[in-house]
């Protein structure tokens, strides 16, 4: 029931709240943006942008924090990543540790370079900050870990 | 397999959809399809429109070793996944986002759409608030419309996108559309529930 047709409707949906006991032990803190996000987006969809990646990024505060690590997980993402893009990014924010430059062959096999890889993707966050379009300068915030990518009518 | 459905807490979003009757359709055939999506072996699951965040998260619960992504025209329904998220334990990137826009080409192997589908006046598609949530303009359909034809360069080649529809959406006509981009379908569930004919369908090559 979604109908939010009805005046009565829209107030039943606005003022009606869920209450949950609270948990006493959260494993997790909020989940800030991370550099696997960062790898993925572009402002191509931005009127007069042909390739907008990668987004340039400017850094307010980053987080650090433990997450496991599964070396197959890491394989499997590595074919969907622009590695560049990825190294450079890490390189901005400080990140990089002696994260090389090139990607390995043999990268499946080799636990230490996944564990660099696990790192820099998963468990460093970008808690404020903002992307920056490499072609307009458009600016994207990043409050609290959430990119806002919206554009105005006038952008798209 | 049971899809736990994850715990949520709506108190400081008033201007965020509550999940409903739809929603836990969606998570019901979800459970359904649960087989399937861990054969799958998805790398990156996203869900458009997440609202509180209760459809990612009781996925992101179940699915070990995939990233989750969740977008949301509303910053409030951002901020409310990203709680819900947190109180379950599980890690949900959330995006303020108009549909997937700004995302690279075929990044996604699943996506998730429970749209706006009531049919309402078009000047009611506007702004970023709880109206977006489920104002569907035209035959409930004006922003599905929107995002149907990019689906094939959204999806990886082996994706699969899981849609909900109400009848008064003409799922024929959007299957059939689909069809045409090279998507076979199968209705997961369909159930009336409180007046409204729902259906929720997955479309993949």
């Amino acid at each position: 029931m979604r109908l939010g047709l009805t005046p009565a409707f829209l107030v039943k949906i606005v003022s009606s709240v869920v209450l949950i006991p609270a948990r006493s032990v959260h494993k997790s803190e909020l989940v800030k943006m991370k550099l696997l996000t960062h790898n993925m987006l572009t402002s191509k969809s931005m009127k007069g942008v042909t390739v907008g990646y990668p987004l340039g990024i400017n850094v307010v505060d980053i987080k650090v924090t433990e997450v496991d690590f599964n070396p197959e997980f890491i394989s499997r993402i590595i074919p969907k990543l622009d590695w560049s893009v990825l190294w450079k990014a890490a390189d901005t924010i400080g990140q990089l540790d002696d994260l090389p430059k090139e990607l390995s062959q043999e990268y499946e096999n080799d636990n230490d370079f996944l564990k660099k890889v696990h790192h820099v993707l998963l468990e460093v966050d970008i808690v404020n900050g903002e992307l920056v379009c490499p072609e307009t300068g458009r600016k994207f915030p990043i409050n609290n870990g959430i990119p806002n990518m919206l554009l105005n009518e006038d952008e798209v | 397999m049971h899809l736990q459905t994850a715990e949520y807490d709506l108190s400081s979003h008033a201007d965020v959809y509550e999940p409903s009757e739809d929603s836990f359709l969606f998570l019901d055939a979800l459970e359904e399809e649960f087989g399937n999506l861990v054969d799958l072996k998805p790398l990156n699951i996203v869900e458009i429109g997440s609202g509180s965040g209760v459809i990612i998260t009781s996925l992101a619960k179940a699915l070990k070793n995939a990233n989750f992504f969740a977008v949301d025209i509303n910053m409030s329904a951002c901020k409310a996944t990203q709680m819900t998220g947190e109180l379950n334990a599980t890690a949900i990137q959330p995006l303020c986002m108009d549909l997937l826009g700004q995302f690279k080409e075929n990044m996604f192997d699943v996506i998730v759409f429970n749209p706006p589908y009531v049919v309402t006046d078009s000047e009611e598609l506007c702004g970023n608030g709880i109206n977006r949530a489920w104002a569907g303009g035209k035959d409930g359909r004006e922003i599905i419309d929107k995002l149907l034809p990019k689906i094939p360069n959204i999806l990886s080649c082996k994706g699969i996108f899981y849609l909900l529809l109400l009848k008064e959406n003409k799922p024929k006509e959007v299957i059939d559309f689909m069809f045409t981009l090279g998507f076979a379908h199968k209705i997961i569930k369909e159930r009336k529930l409180l007046g409204e004919y729902l259906y929720i369908v997955k479309f993949n090559k």
